[in-house]
């Protein structure tokens, strides 16, 4: 019993960071119908802004969010600007050329942080890093709980601003059908500037939290790309609570598996639920929700 | 479409006019080859310092019978396909007579099959696969004792202090080393009366361990042996503390529990760990402990067993290179067979035993993480501090 | 003189080992082989058919442990592994292809990042048969690089001549419709699933092929480097754009500029850089050539976001245009 609800709790308590990452890709790919493979990426120049901030101006991880978002933010909007739309107007074989722009601003923004901090393992140690409380006998990291709560209250605002702006409405109304969001005078350009840097600041909240529990080295943005893209598809394109959804699925999935397959599997058990989502669930959670 | 043929073609003769490379008379190449950039390039980067160190000090000295020696370094980026073509481009355009290095067992498996074939000597000095020297390969030679070893100074502790411990449990993260020291491993403990209750790997870089570590908790082992790399190495032990989880012993299989780093980012979870290590500064070499303060004093960062190894290593070269007949790879090769010398990773013989072939015999020594500090505890005649066993439960620290 | 430049180039090509007898070349223009043979296969797939795979590397690591299982548990020659490897490779591609290819674009794309991923956990995990992490290993059968090199060269003419009849059937034209509009090809009649079935089944059978070849070649694999994502599958992708999409020669150039580049960068310009920190004893300069030896990925990444933007049809797609910008007096005369 015990070993069953200490892994339900890690399960979930990943879970709450995984949508997190999951919630700014899902943005991206409702709107711009592409996939962001520099997702993992853009989380890690974040870490590395709060890793920079606690090493030398000694500010705590949490007020890191604060400098790493707004700092994602204009660098996603900056790549959607001046990298992404270029390519709308190019003449091309290939409709992907978009995803494959990304896969290499991916490596770009990799080998830059490689440059200045090269490839040492580096992380931030606080006084919570490994503080826990226990419930019986289960086990809560408090850094992951903190995580846990801060995931759950940008969803809440996200989803505020989804539905009761307008640049939200705009965002979702160019998601739904973007020709006829383009007749209703939405300015799309500015919408897909505006959401790539929402999804973004989102990642960059998700990778500021998982600091101070974890590590940081240039090439960490890889695993955590696909992660996004499993949790996307599980709760399908665009939606805010399907992100929700997916993002405890596959930590519930990696923890389960890990217990009670081999730890070896539980990155092959995010792909499988991913390809049978694929098959069987076309639309994700979103399709059940419809939300 | 044809325009782009015949400048495609022209590139390609002007390729081939780019041949030819400058040779120096007077001076004496030596190849290495390290990975210096991706993820293994921290190590690399520590021997590459200690094999520069050692050249300069033998060059210094007189060089080798008054010629120089000049390290030609390859970065092989820890791949084994790149670190086939370096060592290609080492022994076919730079004519190096002689090649050392070889950090990961996978890049080093793949590379001594070229020096094997073009017989030229290689004298591997970190690549730890047992398999590396079983082959039968004259030209190829190792320094550092294999995987199977490293829990050697771990056996003996086991047999004199730690006879309570029945019950084992190991975690691997999935790479070469980790799957095969694991095995190896399992034989040991069994020999040793111990049951392997669980045996497990792991994809290095898990955010949470959590799952895993729970289900090794309800197992109730005595023993933990892990081997992880810093990171995995720091999160499993912290995580361990967030659990409570409390057997009589964790030990790490060499790799990444004896790195500052590991304590600096476990913090208190490092406290009295138990690893199996090859080298440390208080080993009883002569030049060990000088070998770690002038590399200190001269890169302003501490070093540890890869540097040993590579500084030794290039010992080792210098004296085959001293005594070859000439140099050619083939009398470089007879004279590393004769090797018979003290160096500060200890004493140098390469020597037939078992399945191996041309392998140095090392004894190994268990540190343990005493308030901060690395401290060897274990043979108990080179101990800097005694070692703490049973280790104290987390919250009765 | 368009007509007789394929042939030209086969017989530089034919003649090079002859020529040039230094195998460090020879190492590099096998690479260049072997690649092209992979990019051809991408090139089929994702350049002509429109279906973009990001998981070239699941079929080049089938074909590979292929070759690789034969020698290690059967004791035969890896060499038989030339001869079923690129079935093997088929053999995953063909229940990945009949299953994943109801989706669709980026969907596609993704599902085949996946199987590239699980097809690595699996080598990984599944000790008793691969050998895991401590790879295989089996002594190369030549010391000398000329057989590999004619090998290599007959395995990249056969994919390029593959690829161009295969175009100039009926089913490129299929293949060509279905990368235009799925939809309308669906409603002239044509069964789309089944010839991009085919298309998927020729480009891992390429792609298998190449991989047997790197066994016997490198004499090493682990599951790190035959199914890496960035090394195999994401360089395939490279070797297809920066070429050219969906032409017949652009695999050809791509896989001779991307091994170049790596290999220029790797080296730090075959140690020019190095060289001339020597040679000026310049503390600046060796510090150059360092960054310039760790910066390889970067330069990569790069160039491919340049050459997207500014040639999205790759280097043959695009020659007009590079030739417009760099002999514009001619393009005048051309234009008029």
């Amino acid at each position: 019993m015990e070993v069953f609800l200490q892994t339900l709790v890690a399960g979930i308590l990943k879970g709450g960071l995984y949508s997190l990452i999951g919630m700014g890709m899902s943005l991206i790919m409702g709107v711009m119908k592409i996939i962001n493979l520099a997702h993992g990426q853009l989380m890690m120049v974040a870490m590395y802004i709060t890793f920079a901030c606690f090493h030398f101006l000694g500010l705590d991880p949490y007020l890191g969010l604060f400098i790493a978002m707004p700092a994602l933010f204009l660098l996603g909007c900056l790549i959607q600007k001046y990298t992404l739309n270029p390519l709308m107007e190019v003449e091309t074989i290939l409709p992907e050329n978009q995803v494959l722009m990304t896969v290499g601003i991916g490596m770009v923004l990799t080998e830059i942080a490689r440059f200045i901090f090269t490839s040492d393992y580096k992380s931030v140690q606080t006084s919570y890093s490994g503080a826990t409380f226990f419930i019986g006998e289960t086990s809560f990291s408090v850094a992951l709980v903190i995580a846990f709560f801060i995931a759950v209250l940008f969803t809440l605002i996200m989803f505020w601003f989804l539905l009761k702006t307008d640049i939200g409405r705009s965002i979702r109304a160019t998601a739904q059908d973007k020709d006829a969001a383009l007749l209703m005078g939405v300015n799309a350009k500015r919408i897909t500037i505006i959401t790539f840097g929402l999804g973004s600041a989102l990642v960059a909240a998700a990778g500021t939290l998982l600091m101070p529990i974890y590590y940081l080295f240039p090439d960490i943005g890889g695993p955590f790309t696909r992660k996004a893209f499993v949790i996307t598809i599980l709760g399908g394109l665009g939606s805010t609570v399907g992100a929700i959804f997916g993002g405890v699925t596959l930590g519930l999935a990696e923890a389960f598996g890990a217990t009670y397959i081999g730890m070896a599997f539980d990155d092959m058990i995010g792909l499988i639920i991913f390809i049978l989502v694929l098959l069987f669930l076309p639309g994700g959670f979103k399709r059940l929700t419809k939300i | 479409m044809k325009k782009f043929i015949i400048v495609f073609s022209c590139i390609l003769f002007l390729m081939g006019a780019m041949l030819g490379s400058a040779s120096a008379a007077d001076t004496i190449k030596v190849g290495i080859v390290l990975p210096l950039t991706g993820k293994l390039a921290k190590f690399g980067e520590i021997e590459n310092k200690s094999f520069l160190m050692a050249v300069d000090e033998i060059n210094a000295a007189g060089g080798v019978n008054g010629k120089k020696i000049e390290l030609i370094i390859e970065d092989t980026t820890g791949k084994p396909d790149v670190g086939r073509s370096a060592i290609e481009k080492l022994i076919t355009q730079d004519k190096v007579p002689v090649i050392g290095g070889g950090y990961s067992s996978s890049v080093t498996w793949a590379t001594i099959a070229v020096a094997q074939q073009n017989k030229v000597p290689f004298l591997v000095n970190t690549g730890s696969a047992d398999k590396i020297t079983e082959q039968g390969w004259e030209y190829i030679f190792r320094l550092n004792p294999p995987v199977s070893e490293y829990p050697g100074g771990f056996a003996s502790f086991v047999k004199e202090v730690a006879t309570d411990l029945k019950t084992v449990a190991i975690l691997h993260e999935n790479s070469l080393f980790g799957q095969k020291g694991s095995k190896k491993f399992v034989k040991q403990a069994q020999s040793l009366g111990m049951k392997v209750l669980m045996k497990e790997g792991y994809e290095a870089g898990a955010i949470d361990f959590k799952p895993l570590l729970v289900k090794v908790k309800s197992k109730k082992p005595d023993l933990v042996y892990m081997i992880s790399y810093i990171m995995d190495a720091s999160l499993l032990m912290r995580q361990a503390k967030e659990l409570n989880f409390n057997p009589k012993l964790f030990v790490g299989g060499a790799a990444g529990f004896t790195l500052p780093e590991f304590h600096k980012n476990a913090g208190k979870a490092a406290e009295y760990v138990f690893s199996a290590t090859l080298w440390t500064p208080s080993v009883p070499y002569p030049g060990a402990k000088e070998y770690y303060d002038k590399f200190v004093a001269k890169y302003n960062t501490p070093t540890e067993y890869h540097g040993a190894e590579a500084y030794a290593a290039m010992y080792v070269l210098a004296d085959a290179l001293k005594r070859a007949k000439s140099l050619t790879p083939k009398d470089i090769r007879d004279a590393l067979a004769a090797t018979d010398m003290m160096t500060v990773f200890g004493p140098v013989k390469f020597i037939s035993y078992g399945k191996k072939t041309q392998q140095n015999k090392l004894p190994t020594f268990l540190v343990q993480w005493n308030n901060g500090k690395l401290e060897t505890v274990w043979p108990k005649s080179i101990a800097t501090k005694p070692y703490v066993y049973p280790v104290p439960k987390w919250n009765e620290r | 003189m368009k007509k007789y430049a394929p042939f030209l180039l086969l017989f530089i090509l034919i003649i090079f080992p002859l020529v040039i007898q230094n195998s460090y070349y020879q190492h590099l223009m096998i690479l260049v082989l072997m690649w092209v043979v992979i990019g051809s296969g991408w090139n089929m797939i994702a350049g002509y058919t429109g279906q973009v795979s990001f998981g070239d590397a699941a079929f080049f690591g089938t074909g590979a442990y292929t070759a690789g299982l034969i020698a290690s548990k059967l004791g035969l020659s890896a060499w038989w592994g030339m001869a079923f490897g690129g079935f093997t490779a088929m053999a995953v591609a063909f229940p990945f292809g009949w299953i994943c290819f109801r989706l669709r674009g980026a969907y596609f794309a993704l599902a085949s990042l996946a199987l590239n991923e699980i097809c690595r956990h699996i080598a990984t995990i599944w000790e008793d048969l691969t050998e895991g992490m401590v790879g295989i290993l089996i002594m190369p059968s030549f010391l000398s690089k000329i057989p590999y090199y004619y090998i290599a060269l007959a395995l990249a003419v056969m994919s390029v001549l593959m690829v161009q009849i295969v175009m100039n059937s009926k089913w490129g034209y299929y293949f060509l419709s279905i990368r235009e509009d799925q939809d309308a090809a669906e409603s002239l009649g044509i069964n789309t699933h089944h010839y991009k079935m085919i298309s998927l089944n020729i480009a891992a059978f390429l792609t298998g092929m190449a991989g047997s070849l790197f066994m016997n070649y490198m004499g090493f694999i682990d599951p790190e480097v035959v199914f890496s994502l960035h090394d195999i599958s994401i360089m395939a992708i490279l070797v297809g754009i920066v070429g050219g999409v969906g032409t017949i020669y652009g695999p050809v150039v791509g896989a001779f500029v991307m091994v170049a580049v790596h290999e220029f960068f790797r080296t730090g310009f075959f140690g020019f850089f190095k060289g001339l920190a020597a040679l000026t004893g310049s503390e600046h300069l060796t510090v150059a050539a360092k960054y310039i030896g760790q910066a390889h990925v970067l330069g990569f990444g790069i160039l491919v976001v340049v050459v997207i933007l500014v040639l999205p049809n790759g280097i043959v797609g695009d020659w007009g245009k590079i030739i417009r910008k760099v002999i514009p007096m001619k393009t005048k005369g051309v234009t008029t």
